[in-house]
């Protein structure tokens, strides 16, 4: 006998925007400036035929802080607390790609010790964030646990940080010219103790969310991003890889000590929905942490003692001309083009910010999905709105 | 920049694309990295060869970042090519002289990343993308005055009734202003003309 919760098949999804009658029946929605699951204050005007999206219209600039502009007026130390700023969930990875453009033009020579120090930090930092994404993702999809979960981990990463630092979130730690503080051997001690439980712990996310029947209805064949899509809007990062290309800077184009590493490029295989949706974006940064930890535990055992910081002149004064640098980040890509006439302060600093070109993917993927979906499908490429706005 | 000989691109674009007059700008610091300049009103032909073009092909669009040089702005293009065993990538640009009304044509039909990007560029700099089908500002709003990013740039003083940039708020004598000033009264001069 059929129960009266069983109401077969869904039906699927239609807009009628034919008629002119029609469209004027749509329904503009705001979602944000000040909404939750937008991450920040990104607002997204959105057109609804009942619960279907007709179309979402991004809106941004609300955390627009004229970055580009005072770094025109500040010397090239004084930036690097500015790019901290940019994503303030890794700051660590902005401030080592603004100072590898500096360095480049400089032509400084980085100790050893640096190097591996930049690369620790920057995957515990990549860890951290995808913490942070994970949690967050989570929370957007109504599971309130994982957060809790995924923050337990993310404090350890912060807490050490803050030792070597003195900031939990932004960090002006990496110098031109090497790192601003050392390690001790104890606290080293403590990042391999934190990767075995984080390696721990990873496996108990999966078990939680990443097969959990709920999250996989709700993420797998939702906001499909198709390679082409990823090239055309030159997205990078997890939603490039998660569409199933087998790009990662740090492979192709290895900078630093890269190439001494061996860890894998994951990509979305599609094991639940297909390679471009939510799940599968999702699922490479979960594989990403095991890669991190990977790379840390490698970087522990290169690490031997000696200087952390280069010959560098007091006042930095660059050559007149222009580079186009470009790191692998928690979210993508970052670019720093970097212009300079030879004065003191840069003549012209342009980010190019990952999530800035991931949000100009929503309104080609946002059209059909319901309105739930389309949070699903914003927390899924995971914007930090201090990148997008500048 | 990352495998591109810049002088057989420089000729594959000057051969397919006529009247693209592309000259490498060869860095003068061998740690800095060389461009590639084509005429303003060639860029849509010479991007969409570059594109399709089967010798030295680029897939993706990374940037658009203006440059203001007061005599001048630039728009770079950061193309790059996607691909695992050659990628590649470098710098487009392309000059534009005239500060009062600034146009180049807009390649969004070739790339989707510049929908975007050139709605920022236009936002910073002033410059406006033929042909793009959505032409607004992105991170300032709609009614702000004067495009920050160029050197000439003076905040407004009032913007809705409300006072954005009273005077006394950034203190002149402080910083390195002397080179930005003498900037700003040349690039006057210079759109007065």
């Amino acid at each position: 006998m059929q129960s009266k919760w069983d109401i077969g098949e869904p039906e699927k999804p239609t807009i009628n925007t034919e008629t002119e009658q029609l469209k004027s029946d749509l329904l503009t929605l705001n979602m944000g400036p000040q909404h939750p699951a937008t991450h920040g204050v990104l607002r997204l005007e959105i057109w609804t035929d009942s619960e279907i999206v007709a179309h979402a219209i991004p809106h941004l600039g609300y955390l627009h802080r004229c970055m580009e502009k005072h770094a025109e007026n500040l010397d090239y130390r004084g930036i690097i607390p500015f790019v901290d700023r940019l994503d303030y969930l890794a700051a660590m990875n902005m401030e080592w790609t603004y100072v590898a453009a500096v360095e480049k033009m400089l032509g400084t020579e980085v100790p050893r010790r640096a190097e591996l120090l930049r690369i620790l930090v920057a995957e515990l930092q990549r860890i951290a964030s995808h913490l942070m994404a994970f949690g967050t993702y989570a929370l957007d999809l109504g599971a309130f646990t994982p957060f809790l979960y995924a923050f337990d981990e993310r404090e350890k990463i912060l807490r050490l940080f803050e030792e070597v630092s003195g900031a939990r979130l932004l960090y002006n730690y990496v110098w031109v010219g090497g790192v601003w503080n050392d390690w001790t051997d104890e606290q080293l001690v403590r990042v391999a103790q934190f990767c075995d439980v984080m390696e721990e712990e990873a496996k108990k996310y999966n078990e939680l969310v990443s097969k959990n029947k709920i999250f996989v209805e709700r993420t797998a064949n939702v906001g499909v991003f198709t390679v082409e899509d990823c090239l055309s809007y030159g997205a990078t990062g997890p939603v490039l890889r998660g569409s199933g290309m087998k790009w990662d800077l740090r492979k192709n184009k290895p900078y630093s000590l890269y190439s001494e590493f061996d860890f894998d490029v994951p990509v979305g295989e599609g094991e639940e929905g297909r390679p471009g949706d939510c799940w599968n974006r999702y699922m490479v940064r979960m594989k990403e942490v095991i890669q991190s930890i990977k790379i840390v535990r490698q970087v522990l055992e290169k690490l031997e003692p000696g200087p952390i910081m280069g010959k560098v002149p007091k006042i930095i004064k660059l050559p007149k001309g222009e580079v186009y640098v470009r790191h692998e980040c928690p979210r993508g890509e970052l670019g720093i083009h970097l212009v300079s006439e030879g004065e003191k302060q840069p003549f012209r600093l342009k980010v190019k910010s990952p999530c800035f070109t991931h949000v100009s993917m929503l309104p080609h993927v946002a059209p059909g999905q319901m309105i739930a979906d389309l949070v699903a499908t914003v927390g899924s490429i995971d914007i930090v709105l201090g990148e997008v706005d500048r | 920049m990352l495998n591109v000989d810049f002088n057989k691109l420089a000729e594959l674009i000057n051969r397919n694309v006529p009247g693209a007059n592309a000259v490498v700008n060869e860095a003068a610091d061998t740690k800095c990295d060389s461009s590639i300049t084509v005429d303003a009103a060639k860029i849509y032909s010479v991007v969409e060869f570059l594109k399709t073009n089967k010798e030295m092909p680029f897939n993706s669009l990374q940037v658009i970042s203006g440059v203001d040089y007061v005599e001048w702005m630039e728009v770079c293009y950061m193309l790059a090519h996607f691909d695992l065993e050659t990628p590649r990538e470098f710098i487009l640009k392309v000059k534009v002289t005239d500060r009062v009304a600034p146009a180049v044509d807009s390649i969004v039909k070739l790339y989707a990343a510049a929908n975007f990007q050139e709605r920022e560029c236009y936002d910073m700099f002033g410059i406006k993308f033929n042909n793009h089908p959505d032409h607004r500002r992105i991170l300032c709003p709609d009614d702000w005055e004067g495009f920050p990013l160029r050197k000439d740039y003076i905040a407004q003083k009032v913007y809705n009734g409300m006072e954005v940039y009273p005077d006394g708020k950034m203190n002149f004598e402080d910083r390195e202003f002397v080179v930005r000033q003498d900037m700003i009264k040349k690039a006057q001069t210079q759109a007065a003309n």
